[in-house]
């Protein structure tokens, strides 16, 4: 596969896909999975991203004793603790395709479910890190929007729980529309199966950039997209038009691989020239790979700022 | 035997062979769908169509092409054709019909033994494809077989058959034979009747006339005739003494053939019980009588027997069954005029008192009202010569009349008639017109066809011409069809005439029975006229005692089961109460509550029950049943005379068999009918099609399993 290998981090088997689609509450899989996925890393590296000084509070019992403010300790012989601004309070948008092809799903959870349970997490992780976090769904068209907020965060999950795979998909138009209302800079998320010719899909993202956000793209594809696994002639329907086209699948396993490998190779080359940051995700594996990935890029940036 | 086609141009549906094929070749896997997220890929990698023209399953398209070839040959119409069998029929096969007479003459000796091994000899000597039917008749016929090629089965049949209680009818046997053989469509048809051929049961006017070419052969069982005694008839008069029937029967014993006179002991059974034993002697070819000691009548449906203390050859005709109920007398009310002191009714009630058997039970009222009360339980209420007040006397009387009661209005001086009661009588009355020229009036006209008048219909049964009549009132119809006239006077006035009201009869007689008006009670013909005028009106229907053997009732009909005694049969079953049938060999018969008319066959002789179902205390009801005597007459009739009577036409050409041409197809449709084989093949296609599904369905099974494990 094309992907990149990963193994669940230690102590983070929550992020499995067949576990996550047993937790209902989309709240408290997104908590589950950050707080595991955060446990399971080096703690110290990444603890206080946000190092702006905001103001003191009394210290609580359990607040982290590396925390406490010696210095004012020293002048008032009372135990402050030292509360810090959010790094940036940027905007954070998930664009979520929901058109019908997301429904697909051979393994435990479909592309949708996968991409609702990461949305959710990404959208999570912002808003701990004070982000204003927004969403759109489309599929063909803008199916909705909820603008990025910081008392978003419910709304966005709720809309996320909620969204069905419907209509056939379109990338370039939905988002073209949702562009011209994400005025401000901010971290967009597309989440998508991108079900479409490469040039197309690059022209699509092209419009996020536009405007100055930074773009993360997370291509979704299921097990059996990637490695075409059937046999026996079969009558194979698109899921979007209703076409059916008989197949004999191992003559065509091997040229359909190729096709598919060229793609997300051609995808992940003019993405990276693009200064797009581009995953090929497995529905089939865990989702810490997508959140590696997120914080990476949130790193990246935050050193380059 | 070459394999043969009756319908070959079936054959031509093996060109649907090719179906399974194109089916195989050309299908679309529709088990097989795979829902996919976007074919953009896939429609770019080279297509190839090759599988598509493959035949991937040889052993389903061998099943399918065997099932349509199966069928298609079963719809051919397949045959073994035996030229042994064909040669064979020189004659082609034949419409055979067994006309079995099984008559009660047919016990004796051993005729029936050697009837039924001759309708055995016929089937054993049928062809191989030749159709017989087996029909035995007495009084009435029935089909026990038709137009079967299986002689097993006719001779299982011969089995079940057994003699009946009937007497011999030649007509129905040889309609059914002749309609059997009309509809048969085989080049040869023949008849052949067995019986004893009884002259009795040869009308000489059957009316069935054979189709052209029918051999007719009879088989003759008759033999010389033996000694045969038998109870002729047994008349039973009833005389009432001290409120209690009692019943004189008197049988008649005849005696046909013989030689010397024969001493026989004869026995009369009451209920069961041996009541008295007689001895009679009987002379050769003669009669005798015996007035058995009376025995009273106590119950309802008493069911007695006068037999031969042993029977001879023919049993059936050596005992006589019957069935008694006490009689009940006729209620008659008189009506009479008020202070008329019985003198106007004196003729009247006289006449009504005069009977053995205690007839009549009359109670006469002089003047006053007419109340319901008085006319319930009330049968014949008869209006002498008085006036009949309207208001509630006149609701009475309608309501009587119509319920059922007999009305007799004799119109004599005093009779009023109210108004609201015009409908009631024939017609409206006139007043009185004397006939004095003369020696007055006789009466001209009588309707010998009514009840009231029928037994004096014939000569020296009773004379009403001399009675005179001086005076009557004319009565002028009011609605001729609704009326009928019983008898005229000489000048064609009317003297009787009836109407029907309601379910009762009302009778107007224009003159009087007093003697003032007319000296017809005086006449010898008074008394059974008034007894014959009274009983009419009163509705009864004189009950039978004995029904022959073969007689078939219906048992919905009101006044057919109030002739045989069970009218509260035919009420209980109109009320949908249930009712048994129990023949006298034990039988039962479920009585229909419902629905149109309903015939039991009395068939049996001997006494039939009826009762309600189950254990009941009800005395059942009872209906006995005689064989017919014209049966034990057993002298034969020339067989030659049937035979020439039923003799048919000579065959027309069109019937005559030419190989190759009708008798040819028959043959061959025979053959095949016999044979049968598309029955084997349409099994053979139905496995194989089951095999089909079976097989189908485990490649379908095991096809998604593939696809299944390949996608997970």
């Amino acid at each position: 596969m094309a992907s990149v290998s990963t193994r669940p981090a230690s102590g983070a088997q929550l992020l499995l896909p067949e576990v996550l689609a047993r937790i209902d509450n989309l709240e408290l899989l997104a908590r589950t999975v950050v707080e595991g996925f955060l446990n399971g890393l080096h703690r110290s590296v990444y603890l206080g991203l946000s190092l702006d000084f905001a103001e003191h509070r009394p210290y609580m019992p359990g607040d982290d004793i590396r925390r406490i403010d010696w210095r004012l300790f020293g002048r008032t012989d009372r135990h402050y603790v030292k509360l810090f601004e959010a790094e940036t309070n940027a905007n954070f948008v998930v664009l979520l395709d929901v058109s019908r092809s997301m429904s697909y799903g051979t393994h435990t959870v479909t592309k949708l479910d996968y991409a609702r349970y990461l949305a959710a997490c990404l959208s999570y992780f912002a808003r701990r890190q004070r982000d204003r976090v927004g969403l759109v769904t489309f599929d063909d068209d803008v199916v909705d929007y909820i603008p990025p907020s910081a008392k978003n965060l419910d709304l966005c999950l709720h809309t996320l729980h909620r969204a069905r795979a419907g209509r056939p998909g379109e990338l370039r138009k939905p988002i073209l529309k949702a562009t011209e209302s994400l005025r401000r800079k901010g971290i967009l998320v597309l989440i998508s199966d991108l079900y479409e010719p490469a040039e197309e899909v690059v022209r699509a993202v092209r419009v996020l950039q536009s405007p100055g956000h930074d773009v993360m793209v997370f291509h979704l594809l299921d097990p059996a997209e990637l490695e075409f696994p059937f046999q026996g002639a079969s009558n194979f329907r698109d899921m979007e038009t209703g076409e059916d086209l008989p197949l004999i699948p191992e003559k065509l396993r091997d040229g359909y691989r190729d096709l598919v490998s060229a793609h997300t190779a051609e995808l992940r080359e003019r993405f990276t020239s693009g200064r797009v940051d581009y995953a090929l995700l497995d529905t089939s594996k865990p989702l810490d790979q997508a959140l590696f990935r997120f914080l990476l890029h949130r790193e990246k940036k935050r050193k380059a700022r | 035997m070459p394999l043969r086609f009756l319908v070959p141009v079936f054959l031509l549906g093996l060109a649907s062979l090719v179906i399974p094929i194109v089916v195989h070749l050309t299908r679309k896997r529709k088990a097989l769908v795979v829902e996919f997220p976007s074919l953009m890929f896939l429609e770019r990698v080279p297509f190839q169509a090759e599988s598509r023209r493959r035949i991937h399953h040889w052993l389903l398209l061998l099943l399918r092409a065997l099932a349509v070839a199966l069928i298609v040959a079963a719809f051919a119409r397949p045959f073994l054709q035996d030229s042994e069998i064909t040669a064979g029929m020189a004659g082609g096969p034949r419409e055979l019909v067994i006309l079995l007479d099984r008559s009660y003459s047919m016990d004796v000796g051993d005729h029936w033994e050697r009837a039924v091994g001759a309708a055995r000899d016929v089937v054993g000597r049928m062809g191989p494809l030749d159709r017989a039917s087996l029909v035995v008749f007495a009084r009435n016929a029935d089909v026990v077989i038709r137009s079967s090629l299986e002689g097993s089965r006719l001779l299982a049949a011969l089995d079940t058959v057994r003699v009946s209680d009937e007497s011999t009818a030649y007509g129905p046997g040889l309609k059914l034979a002749q309609t059997i053989l009309e509809e048969a469509d085989l080049p040869v048809r023949e008849l052949v009747l067995i019986g004893d051929f009884q002259r009795g049961g040869w009308t000489g006017d059957e009316g069935v006339v054979f189709p052209p070419g029918t051999v007719v052969t009879p088989v003759d069982l008759s033999s010389p005739a033996p000694s045969n005694r038998m109870v002729a008839s047994v008349s039973l008069v009833r005389e009432e003494r001290g409120g209690r029937d009692r019943v004189y029967a008197t049988a008649r014993f005849t005696r046909v053939g013989g030689e010397d006179p024969e001493s026989v002991e004869t026995v009369l059974e009451v209920d069961g019980m041996e009541l008295e034993r007689r001895s009679v002697t009987l002379p050769a070819n003669g009669a005798a009588t015996v007035t058995f000691d009376p025995f009273n009548l106590s119950q309802d449906f008493t069911r007695g027997s006068v037999r031969f203390a042993e029977t001879d050859e023919l049993a059936p005709d050596d005992v006589y069954y019957f069935v008694l109920s006490p009689g009940r007398a006729v209620r008659v009310l008189v009506l009479d005029p008020a202070g008329g002191r019985g003198a106007s009714s004196l003729f009247l009630t006289e006449a009504l008192s005069i009977s053995e058997d205690r007839a009549f039970e009359v109670q006469v009222r002089a003047g006053g009202g007419i109340s319901s009360g008085e006319l319930s339980g009330v049968d014949v209420a008869i209006v002498n010569d008085r006036p009949v007040p309207g208001g509630d006397a006149a609701v009475a009387l309608r309501s009587f009349v119509e319920g059922g009661g007999g009305l007799v209005v004799l119109m004599g001086e005093g009779i009023r008639w109210p108004s609201e009661l015009a409908d009631l009588l024939p017609g409206a009355f006139t007043e009185p017109r004397d006939r004095r020229s003369g020696r007055g009036g006789r009466l001209g006209y009588l309707d010998y066809t009514h009840p009231v008048f029928e037994i004096f219909r014939g000569p020296r049964s009773g004379d009403f011409t001399g009675a005179r009549f001086f005076r009557a009132r004319e009565l002028q119809l009011a609605d001729p069809e609704a009326s009928r006239i019983l008898a005229r006077y000489d000048d064609g006035s009317v003297a009787i005439a009836e109407r029907s009201v309601g379910e009762g009869q009302v009778l107007a007689l224009t003159s009087t029975l007093d003697g003032y008006w007319n000296d017809l009670a005086q006449q010898p013909v008074f008394l059974p006229f008034v007894h014959q005028l009274v009983r009419y009106a009163s509705g009864r229907t004189e009950v039978v005692s004995s029904f022959p053997a073969g007689q078939v009732i219906d048992v919905t009909d009101a006044r057919a089961m109030a002739t045989a005694g069970l009218g509260e049969v035919a009420e209980a079953l109109a009320g949908a109460e249930e009712r048994v049938a129990v023949t006298p060999s034990g039988e039962t018969l479920v009585l229909p509550t419902e629905g149109s008319a309903h015939f039991v066959r009395l068939q049996e002789q001997g006494v039939y029950e009826i009762r309600p179902p189950g254990n009941s205390d009800i005395r059942p009801l009872a209906v006995a049943v005689n064989v017919d005597l014209a049966e034990a007459d057993l002298t034969p009739m020339d067989v030659e005379e049937v035979v020439a009577s039923l003799a048919s036409a000579p065959a027309d050409e069109e019937s005559v068999q030419r190989p190759g041409g009708r008798e040819a197809r028959l043959l061959r449709e025979d053959q095949e009918r016999r044979q049968a084989l598309w029955r084997f093949l349409l099994l053979g296609a139905f496995v194989l099609l089951v095999m089909e599904t079976l097989v189908s369905n485990w490649i379908s099974r095991s096809g998604a399993r593939r696809a299944f494990n390949a996608g997970s």
